[in-house]
């Protein structure tokens, strides 16, 4: 395996590096609420043994609200101007896997037949530097949606902390090995010894449910009292979309800026708004929030793994930490899971 | 292709447009880019995202035939702010328009049988662009019936063609009002599209019915179309979802894990029997 070493100093003066390279490096902001992209290098943060942040960097991928053109209209010319995505490498230091993995699973929908630039953009001047997860809570199951605190796939290079100074790093991709090549100086040669003794120590959470006993039981209980149950309490207020690592369910709208010129922005929408659904006539065929709390979950567990063959899951429980009303996917999905094995 | 902006429309001009009913227009639209134009196929059955800049993005289909490709007929009736400023524009007037996009009646197959067309109100749209594609080929199907029903004369739409169709006699063309929305000189029938369609269907015999229009018309002429013997893969309808993106990207359009914009918007009725009931 190819393995490498680096120490704090380095890893500080590579992201110097990589900041006068004018690169963006991105990491959790030490409140732990979101990602950001740090000015310095004394202010990166790895956050392998702490509570992942209350939103995920799916914004630096997919922001929050971008222009997808501007639209001009002088005189007799009207003009659509297009703006793309700046050309800047991102580089996220500290993904835990349950983050790591969120580029490749929503490429899929932004790749399938018609492709997105905007997406594809910055997924291509993405690095993803994960690391081993050695936190857990209530609320964490990333191992029963195929993954787990020491999972490499998802990451482009994955460190693991060996001590307070040190970290082993393993090459996953090879855009990871291009990017070791590019700052070899900072790396020493590895010792597999050491980092294996670190991840075994790491407690790896028992599953808990069965994703492909959810899948099957939606498809035979569309209707069931088990989404009104959630759906009751529900208030709508999307927080589970908006700091999930892998929704990415939006609207386009038009913004004007003057009489005569405007653009049309993409912006983060989410199933959970009863206008999402909402025919202009009136009709709307999720017209309830149980309606569209099934939604949810159907789209996470079942249609998206039908038509792509991926869990638009990374069990990393932010829905559940942030939810106002205490709504927790896994326990309904446990639920669920308890349900199909008493069928 | 990576390049390319799939959220980006292309800019059309309104060359015609045509009052239907109070409030429901038609827009006859061309192409400003001369390449765009050249390179424009579709199908009848296709939808497209039509855009007022500065206000928004609406779904229709494309309400012309394939068969005629000079220029998109769209038909729209104002309900929301983007047909709203629809309506305001004039001949002339820039708009912008994404697609075709979403599958298509399957035309092939229908050639060397006998059609039967249903649709209420406004959903005569969609269907006659597939009208006009069937009678532009009119030698390779059998007999053609149309039967088309809105809730009071003033409602109907495309009376022209209406007209146009009643006096060819190479189809059969009913057209009805409901109750009470008759006019003094009306010829047509009285009553509601699915007792038209029991009294004045052909029959299922090598037949394929489509039929397009208000929910509720649809739900009482389907029993009619299977008493009348048709099978479900025979009887072909469309669905329609808020849409935003067209592209199976923008997640709202979907009913249990088939897409809309993608897998649709036409359907059969054995399909839609599969879909969970959330459309």
């Amino acid at each position: 395996m190819d393995e490498k070493l680096i120490n704090a100093e380095n890893l500080s003066l590579l992201v110097s590096d990589l900041l006068n390279e004018k690169h963006l490096v991105i990491c959790q902001d030490e409140k732990a609420v979101g990602w950001k992209s740090i000015n310095d290098a004394g202010k990166l943060v790895i956050n392998n043994a702490g509570v992942p942040s209350n939103i995920s960097y799916k914004e630096f991928i997919l922001p929050k609200t971008e222009p997808i053109f501007f639209f001009k209209n002088e005189k007799e010319n009207f003009n659509l101007v297009e703006k793309d995505p700046a050309d800047q490498k991102m580089i996220f230091i500290g993904a835990k896997p349950c983050d790591a993995r969120s580029i490749e699973i929503m490429s899929k929908v932004f790749n399938w037949d018609y492709k997105d630039k905007f997406f594809n953009k910055r997924a291509e001047n993405s690095i993803v530097i994960g690391v081993a997860c050695s936190y857990q809570d209530e609320f964490c199951f990333c191992t029963s949606v195929g993954l787990s605190p020491v999972t490499e796939k998802g990451s482009d290079i994955f460190l693991i902390p060996l001590n307070e100074e040190n970290y082993a790093l393993r090459i996953v991709t090879d855009k990871g090995k291009e990017f070791i090549k590019s700052y070899e100086k900072y790396f020493s040669d590895g010792n597999t010894g050491a980092s294996k003794a670190v991840l075994e120590k790491i407690n790896i959470p028992a599953k808990k449910f069965d994703t492909l006993k959810v899948k099957e039981w939606i498809t035979n209980n569309f209707e069931n009292k088990l989404f009104d149950e959630a759906g009751s309490i529900c208030i709508g207020c999307g927080q589970c979309a908006f700091a999930c690592p892998v929704c990415h369910c939006f609207d386009i709208i038009d913004e004007e800026c003057s009489y005569t010129c405007g653009r049309r922005m993409k912006n983060w929408d989410a199933c959970q708004f009863g206008q999402f659904t909402l025919h202009s006539s009136g009709h709307n065929p999720r017209n309830n929030q149980s309606k569209r709390y099934r939604q949810r979950i159907a789209h996470k567990f079942k249609y998206y793994h039908d038509k792509f063959e991926e869990i638009l899951c990374t069990g990393c429980g932010r829905c559940s930490r942030g939810c106002p009303v205490g709504i927790d996917i896994a326990k309904v999905a446990e639920e669920i899971n308890l349900s199909a094995n008493q069928a | 292709m990576c390049s390319t902006n799939i959220y980006k429309p292309e800019l059309m001009e309104i060359k015609d447009i045509i009052d239907e009913t109070a409030d429901t227009k038609t827009f006859r639209l061309q192409f400003k880019d001369n390449e765009a134009a050249k390179n424009f196929k579709f199908r009848a059955g296709q939808f497209g995202e039509y855009s007022v800049f500065g206000e928004g993005e609406s779904t229709f289909c494309i309400a012309s035939s394939p068969t005629r490709s000079q220029f998109i007929e769209c038909s729209f009736k104002q309900v929301g702010k983007v047909t709203s400023s629809l309506r305001k524009l004039s001949i002339g007037d820039t708009i912008g328009f994404r697609g075709p996009y979403g599958n298509y009646f399957p035309v092939e197959e229908m050639k060397g049988k006998n059609v039967l067309f249903i649709a209420g109100g406004i959903g005569l749209a969609p269907v006659r662009c597939i009208i006009w594609n069937v009678l532009d080929l009119r030698t390779e199907f059998k007999d053609i019936t149309i039967v088309y029903g809105a809730r009071s004369f003033s409602d109907l739409v495309y009376k022209r063609e209406l007209k146009e169709w009643k006096e060819r006699k190479d189809i059969k063309t009913v057209v009805t009002v409901d109750p009470g929305g008759e006019v003094p000189d009306w010829d047509g029938e009285i009553g509601f599209v699915p007792s038209i369609v029991e009294k004045t269907a052909p029959g299922s015999e090598n037949t394929i019915a489509i039929i397009c229009g208000p929910p509720i018309m649809i739900k009482f002429t389907i029993p009619v179309l299977q008493k009348l013997g048709f099978k479900d893969e025979n009887i072909i309808t469309t669905l329609e979802n808020r849409m935003k993106c067209g592209v199976g990207k923008c997640g709202r359009c979907n009913v249990g894990n088939v897409y809309v914009c993608k897998d649709g918007p036409v359907f059969s009725y054995a399909q839609i029997k599969e879909l969970p009931q959330e459309y």
